[in-house]
C-alpha cells in the first residue's frame, strides 16, 4: 500500500492555518513573546501563544457556549483545515487519532476553586485527554475509531504511526491523525520547576542555549491509500515513507548522551522506507533548545549520518514547544517544507559548541524529496517519521490472530518487594509499585524478559502525582513546586518506567481514551503484529484512585479506581 | 555544624522519598551523586527546591549546584555561609 498525504492543517503561535504558518516561515518571523492569555505568575518567561483568546477562538470556529478545552479549540482548527484540504467528510470508515497529555487540564486549572463549591461541574469530565478528543471529532462529523495516544512530547507523531498501520490493516479508509495541545498552567509550571525554560528566545542547538519556550498548537494530517485518493480526485501533497517509535529506556525526563533511542528510531525509519541515510535531505529536529536534549539529539544525528549531515534545522525558535501537539505540527512544516522548496530556519542561532551539529540558520530554497521529522517525549519515548514527495510501497497486513498468554490481575501488596527494590520504589506511589510489580510478574511467568512492545492503557493516568502538582500551585500560587510529582504527572509515566526498569528499547506507548483505553492498546497491538512489526507485547492497564479527584468526581457520580493489570499478548 | 548536618540529612531523606532510612544510614562526607546515594538530575533540583524552601538559598543554575551536593557536608557548609533564613 502507498499511504498519500491529501489535507494538512496547523495552528500555532505563528498562524492560525497553514497560508500563516508557511508566510511566517518564509519571513522567519518568530511567534514567541510575552504572555497574553495563560495568566500565570511566571510573566518573565516567553511562551509561543496561539494569537487569539478561547472567545476569539470560538467566534472564529462558529461553536456556542457548550464547554470545550483551549486543546479541542485549536485542534478542530487545524482538523477542520486538513479536512477541508482534503475534501474528506469523516465516515465510518474514518479514523481520528489525536494525541495530548494536557487534555483539559486548563479547565481544570479554571474551575478548581468552582468544584469545590459544587459549581461548573460540566467541565469535569473534559479533564480526561480523551474526551477533550471527542469534543473536537463531535464537531466533524462521524468517525469508526478515534484514539488518544498520550505520551508527552511524541504523542501527535505516534497519532501518526498509528493512522498508518490501522490504514496498512485494513482498519480504516482514511486517518485524521496528529495531536493538539494548549498552554495550562500546570505543565508551564511543571517544565520550571526542571529548570529547563529559557528567559529569553530560545536557541536551538545554539552554544549559549539555556532551555525551552513553551508553545502550543495543533497539527494534522489526512492520509489514505494512494489508490483511493487518486480515484476521488484528491490532490497528493506527499507520502509517509517510513516510521518508528522506540524507547530510550534511560530517565524520565533525561535523554542518554549517546542518544540511543533516538538513533534507533530514525534507523528504523529509514530500513522502513528502504532508504539510506544519504537519501534524507532535510531532518526537522525535535531540537528543544535544552542542554541535554540539543547534545543528546545531534550526538543521534551524528551516529547515524557520519559528516555528511542533510540540512537539520528546529523549528521550535518559532512556534516554542508545542509538547504532544510538535510532531503533528512539524509533520505539517515539513510537507509546506517540501511542497514549496525550503528548508526552514532554526532562529536564534549563534555558536556551536563539541557535539553539537550546527542547523541551517536561515530559510533558503532547495528541492526536499525526503523528509524526516523527530518528536521525542518523557520517558525517552522517541518518534521518527519519513515523508517522501515519490510513492513508497508499504508492506500490508497477514492476519494472524492474537493470543493472551498471561494475565496478572491483581498484585498481593507482600509480594511487591520482589518485583520492586526499595530504590527503585521510591519515587513511585503504592499503585505505580503495583503495576510495576505485575509487569514484571507477567514477563517472569511468560519468560521474555524483552518483549517487542510495551503499552499502558488509563483512563485518567497518573492521577496521585498530578493531584499533587495541582493543588502544590493553586495552594502556592506557583511558588515551592517539585519536579518530582510533575515528572511523573505525565500518562506514559507508566510505560516509560517498566522500559527504564528492563531497559528494554522497543515500541512503547499509552492510551487514554476513557473506557476504551484498553481496547486501543490492543488495536495498537493486532495492528502491528498482522504487520510483522511486533511478535509480542506487553499491555498494561493503570489507573488509581486519588481522594482529591474523587471528591470533584462525586459531584458528576463519578469515582476513581485502583487497576493494575498486566496481559502479555502473543500472536 | 554536626546538628545542621542532621538536620539536612532528615530533610533529604524527606525531600527524597528515602522512606526505609534514617540519618544514620546517610554518610555526611560520601558522595551524594553517583556512588552513595546514587541520586539523579531530578533529584538535584529536588535539592535546589530543599535549599529555597528551608534556608532561603536561591541556585538558578542547576550546574552551579555541582559543587555545593558534592556531599551533605558540603551543603551544610554552603547552607551556613549563605542561608538567608
Amino acid at each position: 500500500m502507498r499511504i498519500a498525504i491529501t489535507g494538512i492543517g496547523a495552528v500555532s503561535a505563528i498562524g492560525l492555518n497553514c497560508t500563516q504558518t508557511l508566510d511566517a516561515l518564509l519571513k522567519e518571523r518568530s511567534g514567541i513573546g510575552a504572555m497574553r492569555y495563560l495568566g500565570s505568575a511566571h510573566t518573565d518567561l516567553p511562551v509561543g501563544e496561539v494569537p487569539c483568546s478561547n472567545e476569539e477562538l470560538r467566534q472564529q470556529l462558529s461553536l456556542g457556549n457548550e464547554p470545550m478545552p483551549r486543546t479541542s479549540l485549536l485542534g478542530l482548527m487545524a482538523a477542520r483545515e486538513a479536512l477541508t484540504m482534503a475534501s474528506l467528510r469523516p465516515s465510518k470508515a474514518t479514523a481520528f487519532i489525536s494525541g495530548t497529555t494536557v487534555g483539559g487540564m486548563d479547565l481544570t486549572e479554571q474551575h478548581w476553586a468552582d468544584y469545590k463549591e459544587g459549581k461548573a461541574t460540566e467541565n469535569i469530565r473534559l479533564h480526561e485527554a480523551g474526551e477533550s478528543t471527542n469534543a473536537i471529532a463531535k464537531h466533524l462529523g462521524e468517525f469508526g475509531f478515534i484514539g488518544t495516544p498520550s505520551t508527552a512530547c511524541s504523542s501527535a507523531l505516534n497519532s501518526i504511526i498509528l493512522g498508518a498501520n490501522l490504514l496498512r490493516t485494513g482498519q480504516a479508509k482514511q486517518a485524521l491523525v496528529g495531536g493538539s495541545e494548549s498552554l495550562s498552567l500546570f505543565h508551564f509550571n511543571g517544565f520550571n520547576t526542571l529548570m529547563i525554560l529559557d528567559s529569553k528566545p530560545c536557541r536551538p542547538f545554539d552554544a549559549d542555549r539555556h532551555g525551552l519556550n513553551l508553545g502550543e498548537g495543533a497539527g494534522y494530517i489526512v492520509i489514505e491509500d494512494e489508490k483511493a485518493a487518486i480515484q476521488r480526485g484528491a490532490t497528493i501533497l506527499g507520502y509517509i515513507a517510513g516510521y518508528a517509535n522506540t524507547c530510550d529506556a534511560f530517565h524520565q525526563t533525561a535523554s542518554s548522551e549517546n542518544g540511543e533511542g533516538a538513533y534507533l528510531a530514525m534507523s528504523k525509519a529509514l530500513e522502513m522506507a528502504h532508504l539510506q541515510p544519504n537519501d534524507i535531505d532535510y531532518v526537522n529536529a525535535h531540537g528543544t533548545a535544552t542542554p541535554n536534549n540539543d547534545l543528546s539529539e545531534s550526538a543521534a544525528l551524528k551516529r547515524l549520518f557520519g559528516d555528511s549531515l542533510p540540512f537539520i534545522s528546529s523549528t521550535k525558535a518559532f512556534t516554542g514547544h508545542t509538547t504532544s501537539a510538535s510532531g503533528g505540527l512539524e509533520t505539517v512544516i515539513c510537507l509546506l517544507a517540501m511542497q514549496h522548496h525550503l528548508v526552514p530556519a532554526n532562529l536564534h542561532w549563534n555558536k556551536t559548541e563539541e557535539g553539537l551539529v550546527i542547523p541551517t540558520t536561515h530559510t533558503i530554497q532547495s528541492n526536499l524529496h525526503h523528509i524526516l521529522c523527530n518528536a521525542f517525549g518523557f520517558g525517552g519515548n522517541e518518534s521518527s517519521l519519513i515523508l517522501s514527495d515519490t510513492a513508497v510501497d508499504l508492506s500490508e497486513a497477514n492476519y494472524s490472530p492474537v493470543q493472551v498468554k498471561v494475565t496478572i490481575d491483581q498484585i498481593d501488596d507482600t509480594d511487591i518487594s520482589q518485583y520492586v527494590s526499595p530504590a527503585e520504589a521510591r519515587r513511585m506511589t503504592p499503585q505505580m509499585r503495583r503495576i510495576v510489580a505485575a509487569a514484571k510478574k507477567a514477563l517472569n511467568e511468560v519468560g521474555i524478559p524483552q518483549p517487542d512492545a510495551i503499552i499502558c492503557a488509563s483512563q485518567w493516568g497518573c492521577m496521585l502525582q498530578s493531584m499533587r502538582f495541582l493543588q502544590d500551585m493553586v495552594e502556592t500560587d506557583e511558588q515551592q513546586l517539585k519536579p518530582t510529582p510533575f515528572m511523573q504527572s505525565t500518562h506514559n509515566t507508566i510505560a516509560s518506567l517498566i522500559a527504564i526498569l528492563t531497559g528494554n528499547h522497543g515500541y512503547n506507548s499509552t492510551y487514554s481514551q476513557g473506557k476504551q483505553s484498553l481496547q486501543c492498546a490492543i488495536t495498537d497491538v493486532e495492528a502491528q503484529m498482522n504487520l510483522g512489526m511486533i511478535h509480542n507485547a506487553l499491555v498494561l492497564e493503570f489507573d488509581e484512585q486519588v481522594e482529591a479527584w474523587d471528591n470533584v468526581l462525586q459531584l458528576i457520580n463519578d469515582r476513581t479506581t485502583n487497576i493494575a493489570k498486566a496481559y502479555f499478548l502473543t500472536c | 555544624m554536626e546538628e545542621l548536618i542532621e538536620q539536612l540529612k532528615q530533610q533529604i531523606i524527606e525531600a527524597l522519598n528515602f522512606e526505609d532510612m534514617t540519618p544514620a544510614d546517610i554518610d555526611a562526607n560520601a558522595p551524594l551523586f553517583g556512588e552513595g546515594l546514587g541520586l539523579d538530575s531530578i533529584d538535584a533540583l529536588e535539592l535546589i527546591m530543599l535549599l529555597d524552601r528551608e534556608y532561603g538559598i536561591k541556585l538558578a543554575d542547576p550546574k552551579s549546584g555541582k559543587e555545593v551536593f558534592r556531599s551533605v557536608r558540603s551543603m551544610a557548609e554552603y547552607i551556613q555561609k549563605n542561608r538567608t533564613k
